[in-house]
């Protein structure tokens, strides 16, 4: 009797074991409508276009120097850019109906908190604006110039807009086209929009790729800078990319081609940025 | 009284002095048996609930010690008990080099040697007859192991009849543990049942470490028939499911920000609910049926089958992308200001140094954010991308069937004869599965560090090109699945003989190990050698040893011993890159040991002491470390062959009687470990085809880590009228930590200009951690309820509350600088963080406690 109920109590144990402490873990509620990410009792007030902000301080960034902004402005913008492909680094690209522009933050993979698409509410009082090579950008200060904000900084100054929500609601739609690149066009009317060249070449020395990491070509600042020549590219026209982008290592297209990119403006010179692999159309 | 008589007499004596020091579980000393029962009572329950959180339950570094024991060596029968709050390993040696039985069979995992004590964990009444043996003591059950082997006899009529109930309260790793025993020792009929239940439980509120819990069930039954005075059979099975959480070693830095030497940077908040990353689920289910057959009554044999199907796993937050765990090294105020001085940086960012300070005093910066991965991840869905953060099980599971055989025999008086054969085939299982995709729709099984070279969906970069660019779903296996497959057959013999003031020994083994890969994931990188089954490996090793003891007369004695063996290589240390492909490693062979031993005992009514020397040199051992490589920019597979290590000291034990109810206990080791020249290093990179690279580690004179290499202790046991009081002061130094080979390579060295202008290389110190002093008390008394025993130990650890006595660590394998791999010169950039001046650290847990109360009827 007793060894009959001991092994009662054995298999009794060992069904309770079986309920474990780590549990299973359901998705968080309330992530579709309160992110953990940004601050979510920002209200919009006066809103100031990226058109506007980039004229308010054309001097300032024409002359690569930075302001803090004073005025209790606010805008509102779509990303279009991040660091999701690895080629963009610790930088977004927004745009709104007016224009586009960067915003450097100091963190990594803000690509996945917000994606392509993602419409964000920016408070602008006390973040800073100026020219990083006469390109436009809001961030902080950085070695006498603009560089990135912090991520804690950039967190209180943002808000995410959740689809369904009512502040999406006030927000209301936000269509931003792409535009084929036009080079005769100044850094404030294209930079930071998303561009499409069209029957371009791409060309460039050492090894075939679109950034090799090899050592054939000395990147500048981590990137490998190839010629855009021909269709709408202009003769100023730089594809810009890193040698840690997910896509570096694909070859160059042997003739013409379209593809999109971030258009960046970097003293004198079109930038383009690809963001992700499937920017590159070519590529099957 | 006649010449022949005295003689006669004298002989008797020094048979008697000299028989403990060679049969541990025989005889014992009277000094020996001034244990009262409370002592012993505390020790057993008490020693095993201290250490088992530290044996093989840590996966960040090795902290799996050994439990020597020997009631013929004071040194030896303490020390377990006595240090285990420092993690001490006897002799510094990993407990690879210590072998345990179950009933005449060996249970190590072949493939890596170790025996995780954890197992047996929760089942103290059941585990606690066991003959235990140090390296020069000849015995019947083996060819005694490096690090002493132990014998557990798990037979049902040897258990302790009657019931027992324990329940115990202690602010460690577990805070409640209830255990209830019961034997019905053998009847008349020949039947006996021993079985124990026991629970061990904390949750993230009680346990000791911020962020674990534990939880934990055990049993063991056992069922023996005996036939007759010849035959008998033995049926025993245990296991202990047990899920736990595991804590993270931290810099100090981190541990300074936290403002605790415990922070565990492994949990988390989820929707205001704490979580663990890091969780351990263990299940090791085993059985051992035992025939004891008595040929004759000077004769025996022993025949253990055994079975074990082993579950382990344990969960680890993973990440495409950067590193989100809230020590990674960028999110450090130091990452942003050279807090060394190094006045040549220009990188720093003040600004970012004091917004990081200010991060980190909130809990919630500190730990893993969970909310916000989840959400990263659920904003990829929106646009069909990939989990960027997910939580992956990692399995070492193992299937061992041993079978073992012994022979006793006593020939005559004073000789004895074992031999015994040992065969064993393990199977171990390593893959990953999927535990939690964490909100996200998407993952494939792709190797994402591939990604830029190759394209996500190319065949190149996929974990298992079979199965194409494969979708993974929570419980599916990616990234690598294989078994690593051992089988050994070894005979050993052991004969004693005494004769005069000689008692001695003389032991040898022979063995034959194969071993094999099955891979079961074609890997994109290596399609034509990663699936199905590798070559097979043979190795032939065996060794030597003889010992023996003086008896000079009036309780004197010097003991000595001597060994030469060649073991061979686990599994473990046999692949190259065994998550990617099936290619050994190339320098694969047997490590060869030599071993002296030479010691002095003094035994009478007053003093018992122990004074010995050791002397072990290690030549030809193989070592495997998968680590970053900054140098490569790259995690990269490193097979270290031919290792040279020297282990020497002296150790001291002291049990004197000051009276007779007070002990003085003295305990101390000075010791060094160390390897003694440097080591060839083949290495690959996991990210290329490219073919192996070799370079020389330079670790000469790099200390084995993770124990004090010195400590001593002193101690006073009080025993009246039931009561027991224990004080013991303790002090460790020379706790080196885990060092890093690749800072080390010779390669690495020249990149970080530490190459001498006359030859050579400014080899970095190894970090070491702080040693220190602690002050432990326990204090026991029985009691009698309804005419039954009832104990009552608590044992007070730490009293002083030190909580910067380091008990382990490693450096870390980063660079003090970046390289860029795509610039034709490798330019390499200073970092402003320097990883050198930050290793990462275990510490004591200051002042914590355990009471235990038995009840037995």
């Amino acid at each position: 009797m007793k060894k009959h109920s001991f092994i009662i109590l054995m298999l009794a144990g060992i069904l309770s074991a079986t309920s474990c402490q780590s549990g299973d873990w359901d998705v968080p509620e309330g992530l579709a409508t309160q992110p953990p990410y940004g601050n979510n009792t920002l209200v919009a007030g006066k809103t100031a276009t990226i058109a506007q902000l980039q004229s308010q301080y054309a001097s300032t960034i024409s002359s690569s120097s930075y302001k803090k902004i004073e005025d209790d402005l606010w805008l509102r913008c779509v990303v279009t850019g991040n660091d999701l492909g690895g080629n963009i680094y610790k930088q977004i690209t927004v745009q709104d109906e007016t224009g586009g522009i960067i915003i450097g933050i100091n963190g990594s993979d803000q690509g996945a908190l917000m994606p392509v698409g993602q419409r964000l509410l920016v408070s602008l009082k006390d973040l800073y604006i100026g020219g990083y090579g006469e390109q436009a950008q809001i961030g902080g200060r950085y070695n006498g110039g603009i560089g990135r904000m912090e991520l804690t900084e950039w967190q209180k100054h943002v808000r995410l807009i959740m689809d369904g929500t009512k502040e999406a609601e006030d927000f209301g739609s936000m269509k931003v086209d792409t535009v084929d690149f036009d080079a005769t066009k100044s850094m404030a009317e294209q930079s930071g929009k998303v561009v499409r060249l069209k029957g371009v070449t791409i060309s460039g020395t050492g090894t075939q790729t679109i950034a090799p990491d090899d050592g054939s070509v000395s990147p500048i600042g981590g990137c490998i800078n190839r010629t855009i020549s021909g269709g709408n590219a202009g003769n100023k026209c730089l594809l810009r990319t890193s040698t840690y982008a997910d896509f570096h290592g694909l070859p160059l297209p042997s003739g013409a081609v379209d593809f999109y990119g971030v258009a960046t403006w970097y003293r004198g010179d079109w930038q383009i940025l690809v963001r992700t692999e499937s920017d590159l159309t070519w590529v099957k | 009284m006649n010449h022949r008589m005295k003689m006669k007499h004298l002989l008797l004596v020094l048979t008697l002095a000299a028989a403990p020091l060679s049969y541990a579980q025989t005889i014992e000393t009277a000094a020996a048996d001034s244990l009262s029962n409370s002592e012993q009572e505390l020790q057993d329950d008490g020693s095993f609930t201290f250490t088992e959180s530290q044996l093989g339950e840590n996966d960040d570094i090795t902290t799996d010690v050994i439990q020597i024991n020997s009631n013929n060596n004071v040194y030896l029968s303490q020390i377990g008990w006595t240090w285990s709050g420092i993690w001490f390993k006897y002799r510094a040696l990993d407990n690879a080099y210590n072998d345990i039985y179950m009933n005449g069979v060996q249970v190590n995992n072949p493939e890596n040697g170790r025996f995780s004590y954890s197992t047996i964990g929760g089942m103290n009444d059941a585990t606690r007859n066991k003959d235990d043996v140090g390296v020069f003591e000849g015995n019947n059950y083996s060819f005694s192991a490096l690090g002493g082997s132990s014998n557990y006899n798990l037979r049902a009529s040897q258990m302790a009849a009657g019931h027992k109930v324990t329940l115990s309260g202690a602010n460690r790793n577990y805070t409640l543990r209830g255990i209830y025993t019961y034997g019905s020792g053998l009847s008349k009929d020949g039947w006996a049942f021993f079985g124990t239940v026991g629970y061990r439980w904390a949750n993230m509120q009680t346990a000791a470490i911020k962020g674990t819990f534990y939880n934990s069930f055990s049993y063991f039954m056992a069922v023996q028939k005996v036939f007759n005075e010849k035959h008998s059979l033995n049926i025993a099975t245990w296991g202990n499911p047990t899920e736990r959480a595991t804590a993270g070693a931290s810099t100090d830095e981190a541990n300074w920000l936290a403002g605790s030497n415990l922070y565990n940077p492994y949990w988390g908040y989820q929707g205001g609910k704490k979580r663990a990353s890091r969780v351990v689920n263990n299940f090791e289910p085993s059985v051992l049926a035992t025939w004891d057959f008595n040929i004759r009554e000077d004769m025996k044999l022993t025949t253990s089958a055994f079975f074990k199907m082993a579950k382990y796993k344990t969960t680890k937050l993973n990440y495409n992308g950067t590193n989100p765990h809230p020590d990674y090294w960028k999110r450090f105020p130091s990452y942003n200001y050279n807090v060394w001085g190094n006045e040549d940086d220009k990188n720093y960012d003040y600004d970012a140094f004091w917004a990081s300070y200010d991060n980190w005093q909130d809990e919630r910066y500190r730990q893993i954010d969970f909310d916000q991965l989840y959400f990263a991840n659920t904003q990829l869905n929106k646009i069909g991308a990939d989990a960027i953060y997910w939580i992956e099980a990692r399995h070492n599971d193992h299937m061992m069937t041993n079978l073992a055989s012994t022979y006793d025999w006593d020939i005559k008086k004073g000789l004895k004869w074992s031999v015994g054969i040992q065969l064993l085939s393990n199977r171990g299982s390593h893959y990953k599965t999927m535990e939690d995709l964490m909100g996200a729709e998407n993952f494939h099984n792709t190797n994402t560090y591939l990604v830029g070279d190759y394209r996500q969906t190319s065949t190149d970069a996929m974990y298992d090109v079979n199965h194409g660019y494969q979708k993974i779903i929570e419980g599916d296996r990616f990234g690598y699945d294989y078994d690593l497959w051992n089988q050994d057959v070894r005979l050993w013999t052991n004969l004693t003989l005494d004769r005069g003031i000689l008692h001695s020994f003389v032991a040898g083994r022979i063995g034959g190990r194969r071993m094999w890969r099955e891979g079961f994931m074609r890997n994109g990188l290596f399609p034509d050698n990663s699936y199905g089954k590798s070559g097979k490996a043979h190795f032939l090793d065996g060794g030597m040893k003889v010992g023996g003891v003086v008896n000079l007369g009036k309780g004197h004695a010097i003991s000595f011993g001597a060994g030469y063996e060649q073991k061979a290589p686990g599994a473990a240390v046999a692949f190259m890159c065994p998550e990617m492909n099936n290619d050994f490693v190339q320098k694969l062979g047997n490590e060869e040991v030599a071993s002296t031993e030479l010691g002095y005992a003094l035994n009478n009514k007053w003093f018992r002491l122990n004074l010995t020397g050791y002397y072990y040199y290690m030549h030809g051992g193989n070592e495997w470390h998968p680590f970053f490589n900054d140098d490569a920019t790259s995690f990269t597979y490193n097979s270290l062959s031919g290792t040279e290590k020297m282990y020497y000291g002296v150790e001291l034990g002291l049990r004197v009687r000051l009276t007779s109810s007070l002990d003085l206990l003295a305990l101390g080791t000075y010791s060094e470990a160390k390897y003694t020249d440097n080591t060839e290093v083949t290495w690959m990179s996991s990210t290329t085809r490219d073919k192996l690279i070799e370079d020389i580690c330079y670790n000469k004179g790099m200390r084995i880590s993770g124990t004090p290499l010195a400590a001593a202790s002193l101690g006073l046991n009080y025993r009246i009228k039931r009561w027991y009081l224990g004080l013991t002061g303790n002090y460790y130094n020379r706790i080196y930590l885990s060092y890093s080979p690749n800072l080390r390579y010779a390669s690495n060295m020249r990149n970080a200009d530490k190459e001498l202008p006359g030859g050579g290389f400014a080899v970095d110190e190894q970090a070491m951690g702080n040693g220190g002093f602690m002050l432990d008390a326990s204090i026991g008394r029985q009691f009698y309820v309804a005419h039954h025993p009832l104990s009552v130990n608590l044992q007070l650890c730490n009293l002083t509350n030190r909580r910067n006595i380091t008990t382990g660590g490693y450096e870390q394998s980063r660079s003090n600088y970046s390289v860029n791999e795509s610039d034709k010169n490798g330019t390499k950039t200073p970092r402003t963080y320097n990883f050198t001046k930050n290793p990462k650290k275990f510490y004591t847990q200051g002042f914590n406690f355990m009471l235990n109360i038995n009840y037995k009827f």
